[in-house]
């Protein structure tokens, strides 16, 4: 069972002056902060604010670069997950992280196995009998017996919270645990999480979701741009103020341009694509010249809708019109080089690049059948490198040579060869997703401009996929955004409005969804 | 409203395509340069026999069938994959080569023919039950491997085919004192060069290995790289067999029985990345070369044969160590 309220009313987790430093980016800046027993305490902030690198730091999968952490009055320097969760440090991670074909009492006494059995033998009955207190507790009514992988979203996410209980985890921190449940789903969680917390446990809860923060959380920590904006009580902090605190009121709350949209073009028109679980009836229609913003939460099915559009998935039904004639689009290469069409993904490193492989093949890779010789089909690498070197030079890719690999840029030089890549393949319309995770101000400010030069200079149709609201209103000229697979709303005309009155206009209309 | 002007480009100079940033492929050519060299030199010095003519021509063409079949290997490590039925494709092949000739008296080009056709098609069965049912390279070239293995036994008893003499002279002639087998695996070796180097074919293969999710993402038919990838393997497996026929005068069904590890030893030692992506073809053929010095110099120590193949295995594992070592040290090289 969980200690008792009084043992650990006087003693809290704080964080002073903590670093760290990934290469170009300062992910997590001189960050300080107390954590107190029997509070809910909410981490907040847009991609790449430096909240997960913080949430690693401090269950010891990250070692910070500066500061000092305390933990009951005592320095606590975990050197591995295990060791912080020795200490009663517990991490529920967003990605769901169960063993799927073992059994649910498995799942929660994992590390206690040796405590359940006797001379190497793993006494089931007792094993399933101290499983079900911690099911009990979290609200799993199920036999302990019960095979994972049959299980739902939000089961496993029960599962792990039982499994931070069991290893009698005093602070457990909570990556976006909504993630993946269903609303009704969700409550139960919320429920679970109001409990712990009178039974004395720490939470830090790390979300995106500002209706389900101000509902549990007690105390609200804004993190931007890997510094600590403030800690404000959830009760003493307006809406609007939070808000701010998150999208910051620098610079980026300007608009990059007015955009030079054609409307008399259109380049792209997709009418009632739907495919399930993927996307829903999604119809609209691009123009020459145009920065098209999806906004929308993560899952919103905004990158599902683009893996659909070019013909990564099958659409069950629906159709796609490119300059006015009906497309087939039925792989990627018809997309890309039938179409023109192209797609800058949102994982560069899992799905974008080839690390292993030179700067030089990253940016030439799409251009190679233009490249090669008619007859000895040799794709000669000086014409290679001349259109490499320009592309580099355009972008002010850092590089030694073009020869270096790709693994070793930094986050921004990655992403700019990244979107090159495109670029060289002199595609028309352009999906970019999330174009800025990862990567630091600088080169955020000059991939901005990029993808603005793009469509006002080079006259592209973008359509550009962003969860974060400062870039899709500084970039667009029209929001679409999404949620629940579809498109509930539509911003238009960003160019003759203020940033505050196009941020406002999402607000609202994500209110009135949600 | 905001107006912003566009910022002058920043006049950067074009990065070259410098060879410094090539030294860790590089420095491992050169390392095993090093390593033939000694091994031959220090054979040289060990034996009387070694450097004379005939004994040179017989390493030649060992070296040019353990390039083969490794090649046969890399090309599947290359996307991703592997093949372990390198081997017992060979050993198929030299059986139904051998029915060519003996049962069906078929002449030479058509047996050939036939033959080639089976490695083509094996590989396209490996290649077909990967790409379309998803299942993991390993465990369909496992299977494959020993329904092969079954069925060349099955079929031949184990007793090997008569071939006519004159189709000894491609495994057994010379050119100028170079066999004809080593000039032969030579023109592909370089032709294979070319390929990954300068066609799109090739240099598809290296993306899909590097990153197969990318790769597909860029509009490439990964499923048809590594299709074809597999009908290469296992039509260079049935090319060695046929030359090996040729060889040693006859179809001996257990032909292709100690390939699997040979081809193996040599990609790895040459530098062919286990996760693919990565090739070289100067590794490879110093590694087929280190690899037939190595059980050449362990013949003339007259060392118990027994052991060799804990030479071998060692050696892989050595070649593997070095180059995690040179990653290591290149990774905090990086960071500081």
């Amino acid at each position: 069972m969980i200690a008792s309220g009084t043992e650990l009313a006087t003693e809290c987790l704080t964080l002073r002056g903590i670093g760290k430093r990934f290469p170009g980016v300062r992910a997590v800046d001189n960050v300080s902060l107390d954590f107190y027993p029997g509070q809910i305490h909410a981490l907040m902030g847009e991609n790449g604010a430096g909240k997960s690198t913080l949430m690693k730091i401090i269950t010891g999968i990250y070692q910070p670069d500066s500061g000092e952490m305390r933990f009951r009055g005592k320095r606590l320097a975990p050197r591995s997950y295990r060791e912080s969760l020795a200490m009663g440090i517990d991490i529920v991670h967003q990605e769901i992280q169960v063993v799927p074909d073992a059994s649910v009492a498995e799942n929660i006494m994992l590390d206690k196995l040796a405590v359940v059995s006797s001379g190497g033998r793993v006494n089931w009955r007792r094993l399933y009998e101290q499983a079900s207190v911690f099911m009990r507790e979290v609200g799993l009514h199920l036999p302990p017996s019960t095979v994972v992988r049959q299980l739902s979203a939000a089961h496993k996410q029960l599962i792990q919270i039982a499994r931070a209980l069991a290893a009698r985890a005093t602070v457990i921190l909570l990556d976006e645990p909504t993630s993946s449940l269903s609303l009704n789903e969700a409550d139960n969680l919320f429920a679970l999480l109001d409990n712990l917390k009178k039974c004395g446990v720490t939470l830090i809860y790390v979300s995106h979701k500002i209706e389900e923060v101000y509902r549990i959380a007690d105390t609200i920590s804004v993190m931007r741009d890997g510094k600590l904006i403030g800690t404000r009580r959830s009760t003493e902090l307006e809406r609007r103020d939070l808000v701010r605190m998150m999208i910051g009121r620098d610079l980026r709350e300007q608009r990059i341009g007015p955009t030079a949209v054609n409307e008399g073009k259109v380049v792209l028109k997709v009418e009632t694509l739907t495919k399930t679980r993927k996307c829903r009836a999604i119809s609209f229609e691009l123009h020459e010249g145009e920065i098209l913003g999806f906004y929308g939460l993560v899952g919103a099915g905004r990158t599902e809708f683009a893996r659909v559009l070019i013909g990564e998935d099958r659409a069950d039904s629906g159709s796609v019109y490119v300059d006015g004639e009906k497309a087939a689009i039925h792989r990627i290469s018809d997309a890309l080089f039938r179409y023109k069409i192209g797609y800058v993904t949102e994982n560069r490193k899992e799905e974008g690049l080839f690390l292993g492989e030179s700067v030089l093949t990253n940016l030439t890779l799409l251009v190679w059948k233009k490249m090669r010789h008619p007859v000895t089909r040799y794709i000669s690498r000086k014409n290679e490198e001349v259109a490499a070197g320009k592309m580099v030079s355009a972008l002010s890719v850092r590089t030694r040579s073009l020869a270096d690999l790709a693994a070793n840029l930094s986050g921004g030089n990655q992403q700019k060869i990244s979107i090159g890549r495109w670029l060289l393949a002199d595609c028309d319309i352009l999906i970019i997703d999330e174009p800025t995770v990862g990567v630091d101000v600088g080169a955020k400010e000059q991939i901005h401009q990029l993808i603005w030069n793009l469509a006002c200079i080079e006259r592209k149709a973008i359509i550009l996929i962003s969860s974060e609201m400062a870039e899709i209103i500084r970039l667009s000229s029209r929001i679409l955004l999404f949620a629940d697979q579809q498109i509930i709303g539509e911003v238009s005309r960003l160019d003759d409005k203020s940033y505050t009155k196009v941020r406002d206009e999402i607000g609202n209309l994500l209110s009135a969804i949600h | 409203m905001q107006k912003t002007e566009v910022p002058p480009k920043p006049a950067e100079t074009v990065p070259e395509f410098s060879k410094a940033s090539r030294q860790f492929r590089g420095g491992r050519a050169l390392g095993l340069l090093f390593g033939t060299i000694v091994l031959f030199g220090a054979i040289a010095l060990v034996s009387d026999t070694f450097l004379k003519p005939y004994t040179m021509f017989i390493i030649a063409r060992q070296i040019a069938f353990s390039i083969l079949i490794a090649l046969s290997q890399a090309v599947c490590l290359v996307v991703g994959g592997m093949n372990l039925s390198v081997g017992a494709i060979g050993s198929m092949a030299t059986v139904i080569l051998g029915l060519c000739f003996q049962e069906v008296k078929l002449n030479a080009w058509l047996a050939v023919t036939i033959t080639l056709l089976f490695g083509v098609v094996s590989g396209a069965i490996n290649g077909l039950i990967i790409t379309r049912l998803r299942i993991n390279s390993f465990i369909v070239t496992l299977s494959l491997m020993f329904v092969y293995m079954g069925l060349r036994s099955g079929i031949s008893g184990g007793s090997p085919y008569t071939i006519p003499e004159d189709f000894g002279f491609i495994g057994q002639s010379a050119i100028f004192g170079v066999s004809w087998v080593f000039v032969l695996v030579c023109l592909i070796l370089l032709a294979t060069g070319y390929m990954f180097s300068h066609t799109i074919f090739g240099r598809h293969m290296l993306a899909t290995g590097g990153n197969e999710n990318a790769a597909r993402l860029c509009g490439i038919a990964t499923d048809s790289v590594v299709f074809r990838a597999h009908v290469i393997s296992g039509f260079l497996a049935a090319l060695a067999a046929i030359l090996w026929a040729s060889m040693i005068g006859s179809c001996a069904p257990e032909t292709g029985d100690s390939w699997l590890i040979g081809s193996f030893a040599v990609s790895i030692i040459g530098g062919t990345g286990l996760n693919g992506g990565v090739i070289s073809i100067a590794g490879i053929f110093l590694g087929g070369a280190i690899f037939v010095l190595i059980n050449y110099g362990l013949i003339e120590i007259k060392a118990n044969p027994y052991f060799a193949n804990s030479f071998l295995g060692a050696l892989i594992l050595l070649a593997i160590v070095l180059d995690r070592v040179r990653e290591i040290v290149g990774e905090s090289k990086r960071k500081t």
